[in-house]
């Protein structure tokens, strides 16, 4: 019944032969159903094609990959059970995480079974902690270096002398906020935080938050909100309908294509920043993302957007190092990825701490037209 | 039907006790007998946890006739207990299943003691509200973990004095979790005997003749509480241990219907009815997964058909094939 | 701080609330079933009138009563499975059923209608209102007035009409209204299906505000419990009451405390009500 499964999926991916021994095997688990099963699916659909743009160039030390993909359900129960079953699939890498609980419970179930895992997209800083898992590497940015980008922005180029915080309450959203004031403090600021409002993750109304913001008038509202697919959406709107002259900074990475798909021109005007974009310099010169883009439009019928960019960017970070040091080996591949750059990934060269963290390059935007997701970098 | 089932006093006769010995025997030697990979040891250890935690769910549906939606407030304050208290303070497994049980009766008190004069659909909707509560406490309260949690937990370290048993792999921790399981199964054989459930469910079946008594119903509920609570919240510590990471998902549905699932799939009061539901619900999702949504409909329709064509569980349906009771 | 603006808010957000738990106090104090498929319910209604307006192209207003012939149709097909155990009472089998269909539900509308999020266009939830410095959208006023307008229709009914009667009696002892001819199937039914009417309307109006996925329907309607239960079970009257006044507190307390800490502050004011009062604030 297993194999059953087994090859109905691999047919399903359009691979065409089922297993073999031989292949390298890529597990993927993300959440493929619920709310955030878009994004999830986006994510596994991009290490899927960057696998294929492998396999047609001969493969990995000259063996083809397979991609094993499940469901993760963004419970962590549920992710303990899939990376359960990638360990008795024998998985050589596991990519994985959308939801940071999610990542948190599967890291040491797969540390101590010794297979190599990749964080694509969760943020919290304790996937990098090193307690669970001494190796572990992670594709998305962290909140340390995002805050840096934005208090930048809103101290020296918006010049705000008034800030306000809406902050997602959670250690995502308060984190952020925290290190946002440090590096105001670095940077001397001097302008001051006039009031800060909370809102949960599943909230879809603020008025009550908008409402207070909008007595408080400041010049500028770093927003914190991960909901792309209904909180945010939710939140720019009314944003508009309630009429807040205050500039709105999005937190770096927010601003996804259903955002833009939902909200429409209530989104023109926001301020935000993110670590790769299709269409926009330097990345729309960086040959390996431009014959990724137009696979994913061919395959997928979307530009690929910067989560589909994190996991193909996973995938060729792990494939380069393996064929660097032409092995398997959990160990020898993650030594080879941290602290080292890897050239030739949808990023280009990318550059790793020796923590692990992929050191993105930012760039900071303005939404020119919502409906469209035209954005014009500033700098 | 107004007479109680009384069980037999006997002793066993010396064939059953082997046949339990036997089966006992099997069960220890199962991860291995499946092919001793980590992955048996894990699952089968998983099984016996989340079995541990649906029977306290059992206790209160078989013996006050109640569904507790808030028993996943336990569950996590056993996981949270043994968390903070080896991570912060680095206390060994018996420090913290004690600290475990502790609190477990001391949240079971108040919540009990809220939940005294409600019956039926309120009593489930406060218990739900604590929950709640707490997951929203969990979920604020960083000094104990936040939103992400507690990473790190370090392995179980039971010392016995002239040395200490390590739970780390999920080698070493099925045994620790075959013996909790066995723990519980054996206090539940003992609780239907004894004086307290056949108390409470007297109380249950009929109220008038447990009043002419002299049973005051109140404290018959209140005790059922108080002892259905550090069961699961054992559960919870365990799988702190066993999964390295707690969080405020200790809260979240997947568990509190993974409790009421394995509770009435089988039927009330049938000793071995949880372990089984549990089993059932792992194995399907972890060998017949058919991804997320189809998941959701096969458990959904599951539950709905059984109890709607056999509201006392499969039990009902295998009794119309075996003897007839009196 | 706007206290103007907030008590519009805190209206808005009330009307809501009591919008959508009006059919399942009714349900809960008629026939004593927990209706724990609620929030898929709601997520149905929102799609079906979503997929009124999108596929069907059908107006606004049309789109509500497809949403509610649905609803009221699947209500239908659901109490007719559950008949045998609400006619046996056995409530807490009943409850996990409830469960179960909800799961249902919610699987086979991600099937059907995807895990995308959707908009509904063509609703008033993009009409604002200005007055002097107060801001609302017509789709607020038109969420207040139908549930103003629905409360007073329901209460009209069980009070003034024989049926409304009949519905008390059966609640009050279904035995009883038995042997005085009533049947009470005919009345469970009805009942049932009113709740999945009414949740249809509500999500018909108040979805609109934000974008709708096939995973939402429990957080939506949680709050729907304190109500129902602050308002006394089955107390029409109650449920506006408390809605309004739960949107009210919420407004308020998220403007002067912490709006994160809400749902905490409103189960455990009801946490509290519970143990001084264990059969809710209205008397019956």
């Amino acid at each position: 019944m297993k194999k059953t499964i087994k090859v109905a999926i691999a047919l399903l991916l359009g691979l065409t032969s089922p297993a073999m021994a031989q292949d390298i095997k890529v597990g993927t688990i993300f959440p493929l159903s619920g709310g955030a099963g878009p994004d999830g699916q986006s994510v596994t659909n991009a290490v899927k094609l960057a696998i294929e743009q492998i396999n047609e160039k001969g493969g990995l030390l000259g063996r083809k990959i397979t991609l094993i993909s499940k469901d993760d359900e963004s419970t962590p129960a549920v992710g303990v059970s899939r990376a359960n079953q990638m360990i008795a699939e024998k998985v050589d890498v596991v990519i994985e995480g959308w939801n940071s609980p999610v990542t948190l419970a599967m890291q040491p179930i797969l540390a101590r079974a010794g297979v190599l895992d990749i964080t694509a997209v969760s943020k919290s800083d304790l996937i990098l902690a090193g307690e669970t898992n001494p190796l572990a590497i992670r594709i998305n940015s962290s909140n340390g270096f995002d805050a840096g980008v934005i208090a930048k922005y809103v101290a020296e180029t918006l010049k705000a002398k008034k800030v306000a915080f809406l902050t997602q309450n959670d250690v995502y959203g308060n984190g952020f906020q925290t290190a946002v004031e440090a590096e105001f403090k670095k940077l001397n600021f001097s302008g001051q935080i006039v009031t800060t409002e909370k809102f949960a993750f599943k909230d879809t109304d603020f008025r009550v938050q908008l409402t207070s913001l909008k007595s408080a008038n400041p010049d500028a509202i770093i927003v914190t909100n991960s909901s792309n697919s209904s909180g945010l959406p939710a939140m720019v709107e009314q944003y508009r309908q309630a009429d807040l002259k205050s500039t709105f900074v999005g937190a770096v990475g927010i601003m996804l294509p259903t955002v833009f798909k939902v909200a429409g021109d209530a989104n023109n005007g926001i301020i935000s920043a993110d670590i790769y974009f299709w269409n926009l310099p330097p990345f729309d010169a960086i040959p390996e993302s431009k014959s990724f883009v137009a696979a994913f439009k061919k395959a997928y019928g979307v530009e690929p957007d910067k989560s589909a960019a994190l996991g193909a960017a996973a995938l060729q970070v792990w494939a380069r190092a393996v064929e660097a040091t032409k092995s398997l080996d959990r160990k020898t591949v993650a030594e080879a990825i941290r602290g080292t750059t890897i050239k030739g990934t949808v990023f280009g060269d990318a550059q790793f701490l020796p923590n692990g963290q992929l050191q993105p390059r930012y760039v900071v935007f303005k939404v020119v037209d919502g409906k469209t997701a035209k954005l014009e970098a500033l700098e | 039907m107004t007479v109680i089932e009384s069980h037999s006093t006997n002793q066993l006769p010396v064939v059953r006790s082997a046949a339990i010995a036997v089966l006992i025997a099997v069960g220890f030697f199962l991860p291995r007998l499946l092919g001793g990979t980590s992955v048996a040891y894990s699952t089968l250890t998983t099984i016996a946890i989340f079995a541990v935690m649906c029977y306290g769910v059992d206790v209160v549906l078989s013996y006050l006739g109640e569904v507790s939606l808030g028993h996943t407030l336990f569950w996590a304050v056993g996981g949270y207990t043994a968390a903070n208290l080896s991570v912060k303070y680095g206390l060994n497994g018996w420090s913290t299943a004690l600290a475990t049980v502790g609190l477990c009766i001391v949240a079971a008190g108040f919540l009990g003691a809220v939940t005294l004069r409600t019956r039926e659909f309120v009593f489930s909707l406060v218990t739900y509200a604590a929950a709640v509560v707490a997951y929203e406490i969990a979920f604020n309260w960083d000094a104990i973990g936040g939103s992400d949690g507690i990473v790190g937990i370090s392995a179980l370290k039971l010392p016995f004095g002239f040395a200490t048993y390590v739970g780390g792999t999920q080698e070493e921790l099925w045994p620790i979790a075959f013996v909790l399981l066995l723990l519980t199964l054996a206090f539940i054989a003992r609780f239907r005997r004894s004086r307290l459930g056949t108390t409470a469910l007297m109380v249950q079946m009929n109220p008038p003749l447990a009043a002419s008594l002299g049973i005051d119903p109140r404290k018959v509920r209140l005790a059922v509480f108080l002892i259905s609570a550090p069961i699961t919240g054992l559960a919870g510590w365990l799988y702190a241990y066993q999964r390295a990471y707690v969080g405020p998902d200790m809260f979240e549905s997947y568990f509190l219907v993974m409790m009421l699932t394995a509770v009435v799939l089988i039927g009330r009061r049938v000793l071995v009815g949880p372990l089984i539901g549990t089993a059932i619900l792992i194995a399907q999702q972890n060998l017949l997964s058919l991804g997320g949504d189809w998941n959701k409909i096969i458990l959904g329709s599951v539950l709905a058909l059984v109890l709607i064509f056999w509201p006392t569980g499969l039990v009902g349906f295998f009794r119309r094939f075996g003897k007839t009771r009196a | 701080m706007n206290i103007a603006q907030q008590i519009v808010n805190g209206l808005v957000l009330g009307s809501g609330y009591a919008c959508i738990a009006l059919g399942w106090t009714i349900l809960l104090g008629v026939a004593r079933l927990v209706n724990f498929a609620h929030g898929q319910l709601y997520m149905l209604g929102a799609f079906a009138t979503w997929y009124a307006m999108t596929r069907l192209d059908l107006p606004y207003p049309l789109a509500i009563l497809a949403a509610i012939v649905a609803l009221a149709v699947l209500g239908a097909l659901m109490q007719s499975a559950m008949m045998g155990l609400v006619m046996t009472q056995n409530l807490t089998s009943l409850m996990i059923v409830t469960l179960g269909l909800g799961y249902v539900l919610q699987g086979a509308s991600a099937l059907i209608f995807g895990g995308n999020p959707q908009t509904l266009p063509g609703t008033l939830s993009r009409a604002k209102v200005d007055l002097g410095s107060l801001w609302f959208t017509w789709q607020d006023v038109l969420v207040l007035a139908a549930t103003l307008a629905l409360y007073g229709a329901v209460w009209l009914f069980t009070q003034k009409t024989r049926f409304g009667s009949v519905i008390r009696a059966v609640a009050e002892d279904p035995k009883l209204a038995e042997l005085f001819g009533i049947n009470a199937k005919i009345v469970y039914l009805l009942v049932f299906v009113f709740e999945c009417a009414a949740v249809a309307l509500g999500a018909a109006l108040v979805a609109p505000r934000s974008p709708i996925l096939t995973s939402m329907g429990f957080n939506e309607v949680i709050m729907t419990f304190v109500v129902v239960v602050l308002g006394g079970i089955g107390s029409i009257g109650g449920a506006l009451v408390a809605g309004l006044g739960l949107g009210l507190f919420i407004a308020f307390f998220g403007a002067f405390v912490a709006h994160a800490y809400t749902t905490a502050a409103a189960f455990a004011v009801l946490l509290a009500l519970l143990v001084v009062r264990p059969a809710g604030l209205a008397a019956k």
